[in-house]
């Protein structure tokens, strides 16, 4: 769906980009993850056709982002962190506006607005909207000329936990239809739990690409903390790599008499800070 | 088919944001003017009026429709959806003119006026360059004070010949000038034909101009901060 090869941009003389390769598979969610100005923001411009002096190779949907026409729109939904609606129009009206500049079926505003939960509030202002409504409200925009490609940008930002679980399986339902989803977030959970491949990008370079799970484990588990009773609760450690070796564990195991066992992996934050040397702000 | 659905939605946003009650009320203000002057001030005074206001409207209020886009971040969405500045540009300029042309068709049948054609054309033709020169500017400013300092240019060079040459009879060159172009049709005076065709080039580069302006706009605006 994405193919990036050598892509190489600057805003002055100095690179802004450089030589960056990836890929991204039709139906996968690929999640951008970096530092404020590590150049996410201007590899999504040029994705989304907006900066065409770039070098190198740059397409999506076999289109190269340079030379695309208006209908290279068409198949792209982009869900901003911010709120893009009229305020003085109803959610409703906002959909209907943004719905008929698009060509082709379009999905049902009444069944997005349900989905949401917005349906009790499809008829009042957005100026009347809290932040959480309005986010939800820009994702569905997104998805009303049902685009192949979707750029959503911190989806889950400023969400209640109710909310964000929706908004959450709102994405697979996506995915699941066949939907390509480029995800930036600063949320290491949700990117754990979403993206089939991340890429961490610091200064314009992609430091690793792979799969969160594949991440996380080529740093390994590094150790299995468990507790028992004797006494009162009591706990105990040894790296994972060494599980055989240790006695007291094969012993309580032995006995059942374990009350939790768990590994502590790395999570994606400790890799990203490991990997790039600079944290996610 | 999304041409008319972008003008159909600026026609809806301008009546939510009251223009339209607005100019009925300025139009109603207006007439009652022009049917309380005397026979022989009435066509002048009624062509003053359309300049200054209808066909003017599109300068003043385009700063505030295309403010209010970008404070409301519409323009970056616009940047990719698969409308064209061209359709952008051309729906805000029909949008605008069509209010202009009925407001100054009322206002020139209250003035008694034999060429209500002549003075929906002028109208047409100086609305349109307004509304053009006023996007030009919005695009460039950032706050309605900045806006409203900007189109002063624009008005003294529009509007000081055109209204001079309805009292002085100006150097013939004058006519060749589109805004007094625009003002003798909208007085009910036969143009000179380099002076429409001047007026017709003028708007197409003042359009060419517009789309640019905007394009760089959405690009300015558009994409998502990560």
């Amino acid at each position: 769906m994405i193919e990036v090869k050598n892509l190489t941009f600057s805003y002055t003389n100095k690179p802004f980009i450089t030589d960056m390769n990836f890929d991204v598979k039709k139906g996968e969610i690929f999640g951008f993850l970096g530092p404020s100005g590590a150049g996410k923001s201007t590899l999504q411009k040029i994705l989304l056709g907006m900066l065409p002096g770039y070098q190198g190779l740059a397409t999506v949907g076999g289109t190269e982002c340079r030379k695309h026409g208006d209908s290279f729109y068409q198949m792209i939904g982009v869900d901003f962190e911010y709120s893009t609606m009229y305020e003085k129009l109803t959610a409703r009206e906002n959909l209907e506006f943004f719905s008929s500049l698009y060509e082709g079926k379009k999905r049902p505003i009444n069944e997005l607005l349900e989905r949401v939960g917005l349906e009790n509030d499809a008829d009042k202002k957005v100026s009347d909207y809290s932040k959480g409504m309005k986010s939800r409200l820009n994702f569905v925009k997104a998805l009303i000329h049902d685009p192949e490609l979707l750029f959503l940008d911190e989806p889950t930002s400023g969400l209640d936990p109710t909310n964000n679980r929706m908004m959450k399986d709102m994405i697979l339902e996506e995915k699941k239809r066949g939907k390509t989803i480029l995800l930036t977030t600063h949320n290491m959970q949700d990117a754990t739990e979403l993206c089939d491949r991340v890429a961490f990008i610091v200064g314009g370079q992609i430091y690793a690409l792979d799969s969160p799970h594949n991440l996380i484990m080529s740093k390994g588990a590094a150790k299995l903390t468990y507790t028992w009773d004797e006494n009162g609760e009591r706990s105990g450690s040894c790296r994972l790599d060494c599980v055989a070796d240790d006695q007291r564990l094969s012993k309580l195991i032995s006995e059942n008499r374990l009350l939790s066992i768990h590994s502590s992996e790395p999570t994606l934050n400790d890799i990203f800070i490991e990997i790039t040397g600079r944290t996610l702000v | 088919m999304r041409m008319k659905n972008l003008f159909i939605w600026d026609v809806k946003f301008q009546a939510r944001y009251g223009f339209y009650l607005l100019y009925t009320f300025l139009t109603i203000l207006y007439a009652a003017f022009i049917l309380a002057l005397p026979i022989s001030w009435k066509e002048r005074a009624a062509a003053i009026l359309i300049y200054s206001d209808p066909a003017a409207m599109g300068l003043f209020f385009m700063g505030a429709i295309v403010l209010l886009e970008k404070s409301q971040r519409v323009t970056a969405f616009m940047s990719i959806t698969p409308v064209s500045a061209r359709e952008y540009v051309a729906s805000k300029v029909f949008s605008l003119c069509a209010i202009s042309v009925v407001v100054a068709v009322i206002m020139a049948a209250a003035s008694g006026s034999r060429s209500v054609i002549s003075v929906a054309m002028g109208t047409l033709l100086a609305s349109t360059v307004y509304t053009l020169c006023g996007i030009i500017v919005a695009t460039k400013i950032v706050s309605l004070n900045q806006f409203i300092l900007a189109t002063v240019p624009v008005e003294i060079v529009g509007f000081v010949p055109a209204v001079l040459g309805l009292f002085l009879d100006l150097h013939p060159g004058f006519r060749l000038y589109p805004p007094v172009a625009c003002m003798e049709l909208v007085a009910g005076k036969e143009p000179s034909a380099v002076g429409m065709l001047l007026t017709i080039l003028t708007i197409i580069l003042l359009f060419w101009t517009a789309c640019r302006l905007v394009r760089k706009m959405w690009q300015e605006q558009g994409g998502v901060k990560l």
